[in-house]
């Protein structure tokens, strides 16, 4: 168990009240009727699964039920931060992308 | 063919029937108030002419602050995302505040939705109140402020918490009333639990007091 800060609620909540979103700023193809299977298939149902720091979803589901992102290390468990979509977008890019 | 007949969603409790005057006797004191109106309000608090006219209608500030709420002459108005707020205030007024929402916030992007049906709230008050929710959620109750309203857990579905005369009200949807009372009866057992009058509590017809 760990405590996730909401950036809408401006709270540190436990991560029971949360659910986990999946990775997060993943590219969907713009032009899906055309392109191949094996692009779309890699949208679908690939992700990166690192172990180390993942950007990641999280929705606050029983507080405010939005979306936010988490930069959490999947091997410790820490934290980095959590940030609303438009926010953590800034960072993400600025860091480069995922890491 | 039936009227349809409006009923509380914890009616089958009988909660009328067991309830008395709220003394020293039982550590937790629990009541639904029943019936009251729940309008969800959605807009950008960011768009100064939503709030603005909003504000005109409901007669109060309305909380842009995250997790807190107001209360003012009858209407309590609950910050619950963002975007997004409660509205509760006696079923009477329920028409009067729709259609006001909705005639000022035309031109104006926002939702005005009645959820009257959806909802229902539970008044919980002794010396032992706070106990049972410590059971019940993985919030930490000892630290909610009052003005402050919180989503959190209540066993395994959800409620929105604050604190209001001398103990908590939860707010909760309808179709978990009936798991949520059970669950608060089942936890507020070692304590006693008394079923507290609503008219004693102050609530009766009146709906949201502050």
């Amino acid at each position: 168990m760990f405590v996730l800060f909401c950036p809408h609620c401006q709270e540190k909540r436990e991560e029971e009240e949360f659910g986990y979103g999946g990775e997060a700023f993943r590219v969907r193809p713009s032009t899906p009727d055309t392109v191949d299977d094996e692009t779309w298939g890699d949208y679908l149902f690939m992700r990166s699964n690192p172990k180390g720091w993942n950007w990641e979803l999280w929705s606050h589901a029983t507080g405010c039920r939005k979306f936010f992102v988490v930069k959490r290390n999947t091997a410790t468990n820490a934290i980095a931060g959590s940030w609303t979509l438009a926010e953590g977008r800034k960072v993400y890019d600025a860091e480069g992308g995922a890491q | 063919m039936a009227e349809p007949l409006m009923q509380s969603p914890l009616s089958a409790f009988d909660l009328g029937v067991q309830a008395r005057a709220i003394d020293d006797s039982r550590g937790v004191w629990a009541s639904e108030i029943p019936l009251l109106a729940y309008i969800s309000l959605r807009g950008d608090a960011g768009d100064a002419a939503f709030v603005e006219k909003v504000v005109s209608v409901i007669g109060m500030p309305l909380p842009v602050a995250p997790c807190t709420f107001a209360a003012s002459n009858g209407v309590t108005a609950l910050w619950m995302s963002p975007d997004e707020w409660m509205i509760v205030c006696r079923r009477e007024r329920l028409s009067e505040l729709t259609s006001g929402l909705k005639s000022i916030l035309q031109g104006i992007r926002s939702q005005v939705a009645d959820n009257s049906g959806g909802y229902t709230q539970v008044s919980l008050q002794g010396r032992n109140a706070l106990d049972v929710l410590q059971h019940a959620s993985v919030y930490d109750f000892a630290a909610l402020q009052p003005g402050r309203v919180v989503g959190t857990t209540f066993g395994k579905s959800s409620v929105y918490a604050y604190r209001a005369d001398n103990g908590f009200r939860l707010i909760m949807r309808r179709s978990f009333a009936d798991y949520i009372w059970r669950y608060l009866v089942r936890a507020a057992a070692p304590y006693g639990l008394g079923i507290a009058a609503i008219e004693a509590t102050g609530h009766a017809g009146q709906g949201v007091a502050e």
